[in-house]
């Protein structure tokens, strides 16, 4: 069916984004790829956050088994692309670095360079994490208001259609106003789902980094032992 | 997380969105029962026979009248294709056949077309005079030299309107137009309605039956609601001695600019 036969008067979607005027168009173009975006990277970060705190599950489990850092690193090398492997990395390069400056009293001194290091590990974790999640709360936040300027446009374009007609009836109004408000009901359907998902993944998020704190702390712990 | 990962996901939601358009667009296709059932069904006497004297007649009239009746664009108006030259008396039999086998018509109904049977005999003797003038040009506007609640032929080439009928016409032309407002999305499209209406003694609105549909539900649906608004219409005047008219019109969205 193309666009030419389609009965606008049908009540569908389609049929309405169809015989909008072309800014509210522009505007349900501009929403459409807002939402697309944003349920991709929905959809990206549930993966990706699933399997950082299955790998955070890993880790305790095997920190708890593991009585030295020689063993911790032999668990977990078969899977290098996780942020708890990351932490065991940075640990293991900075012990690394020392034994090869010769350093035989490693331990009193190394620990805080240790702490550093993890530290740092923990926040390029956060922001590799947190990438994108931007887009979620822009979106929460522009949608309704890019939807909002496609209905306000569109009751502009209609009281615009009355003057010129001089009729106030209820038949040339109410269509018109139709057509405006499907922009504001794109802005908020792209809207609503992009802020659950925000708050959402920031809960999760924030778990994240805690659980990656307490893994740093587990480390330090074997390191001193 | 790799890119293939964010193209995938990409696919998914655009996938699921397209989906979720097209699951909001199905539904309320089935929400155009409305208009149908405003079309109200009209038992159209002269309609019938209009077509019967043009398959029979073959007479000069009959092959220039079109089958189904049109009116000419400016005068908004359009009237029923009447037997011009066809002998009445089939005419009327063969309607009473078929209104009985549609409609199961009741006796009042059956007097009713009695009593228009007898204004159209009347008619026909008044058109039969005046043939030779009428009949040859009845194709042009579709409409036929006569119709039965408005005698006088004008669109297809017959004798003009007297100055009555035609104040009469355009005296509702004017009220439906005032009070008709095309919505707000049909404004600038190539639609077409016509409408025949059948106006009482008293100006009240007895039938309505759309003869030709735009295709545009809600443009259909403003004509019928105007028309059913206007009701009731003026009364017919005296002068024109008719219990009942019928009259065409036709709804283009440029009539109100």
């Amino acid at each position: 069916m193309g666009f030419s036969s389609l009965n606008m008067y049908s009540g569908g979607l389609l049929s309405l984004i169809y015989s909008a005027g072309p800014v509210a168009k522009a505007v349900m173009l501009i929403l459409f790829i807002f939402s697309v975006i944003s349920w991709t990277i929905m959809f990206v970060k549930f993966r990706q956050y699933g399997r950082t705190e299955r790998e955070g599950e890993r880790f305790f489990h095997a920190a708890r088994e593991a009585d030295s850092f020689k063993k911790l690193i032999t668990i977990y090398r078969d899977n290098p692309d996780n942020s708890f492997y990351r932490l065991i990395l940075a640990c293991y390069k900075e012990i690394t670095k020392r034994q090869k400056e010769n350093n035989p009293d490693i331990k009193p001194g190394i620990v805080p360079i240790i702490e550093n290091a993890l530290k740092i590990t923990i926040s390029e974790e956060s922001t590799r994490l947190e990438r994108r999640l931007s887009f979620l709360a822009t979106t929460a936040n522009a949608s309704p208001f890019i939807g909002l300027f496609g209905t306000v446009w569109g009751i502009m374009d209609s009281f615009r259609e009355i003057g010129v007609r001089g009729t106030t009836s209820l038949a040339v109004v109410a269509p018109g106003i139709s057509e405006a408000l499907i922009a504001t009901a794109m802005g908020l359907a792209a809207a609503i789902p992009a802020v659950l998902a925000y708050n959402y993944f920031s809960g999760r998020l924030k778990r994240i980094m805690s659980r990656m704190e307490n893994a740093s702390l587990y480390l330090i712990n074997i390191i001193e032992k | 997380m790799r890119e293939e990962a964010w193209y995938k996901m990409l696919i998914i939601s655009f996938a699921l969105h397209v989906l979720i358009i097209a699951a909001f667009s199905i539904p309320f296709k089935g929400s155009s029962k409305r208009f149908d059932a405003l079309s109200s069904y009209s038992v159209n006497l002269v309609g019938e026979l209009g077509g019967r004297g043009g398959s029979t007649g073959g007479g000069h009239a009959e092959k220039a009248l079109p089958e189904k009746p049109v009116p000419a664009a400016p005068a908004r108006v359009t009237k029923r294709p009447a037997p011009i030259r066809k002998p009445v008396k089939e005419a009327v039999s063969l309607s009473k056949k078929k209104v009985a086998a549609r409609e199961k018509t009741t006796k009042e109904e059956l007097s009713r077309l009695e009593d228009r049977i007898r204004d159209m005999k009347k008619r026909a003797d008044y058109l039969d005079v005046s043939k030779t003038k009428t009949g040859g040009a009845g194709g042009k506007g579709g409409t036929g030299a006569g119709a039965p609640g408005l005698p006088f032929g004008s669109e297809g080439g017959g004798k003009p309107l007297d100055p009555a009928t035609q104040r009469y016409i355009l005296d509702i032309w004017d009220k439906v137009k005032s009070a008709w407002g095309v919505p707000g999305m049909t404004y600038k499209k190539d639609l077409e309605t016509i409408v025949i209406i059948k106006i009482r003694k008293d100006g009240r609105i007895v039938d309505i039956n759309v003869e030709k549909r735009s295709g545009n539900r809600i443009y259909d649906e403003s004509i019928l609601r105007v028309l059913r608004a206007v009701d009731p219409l003026p009364p017919i005047p005296a002068s024109l001695n008719m219990d009942y008219m019928e009259l065409g019109f036709r709804f283009l969205p440029g009539d109100l600019s």
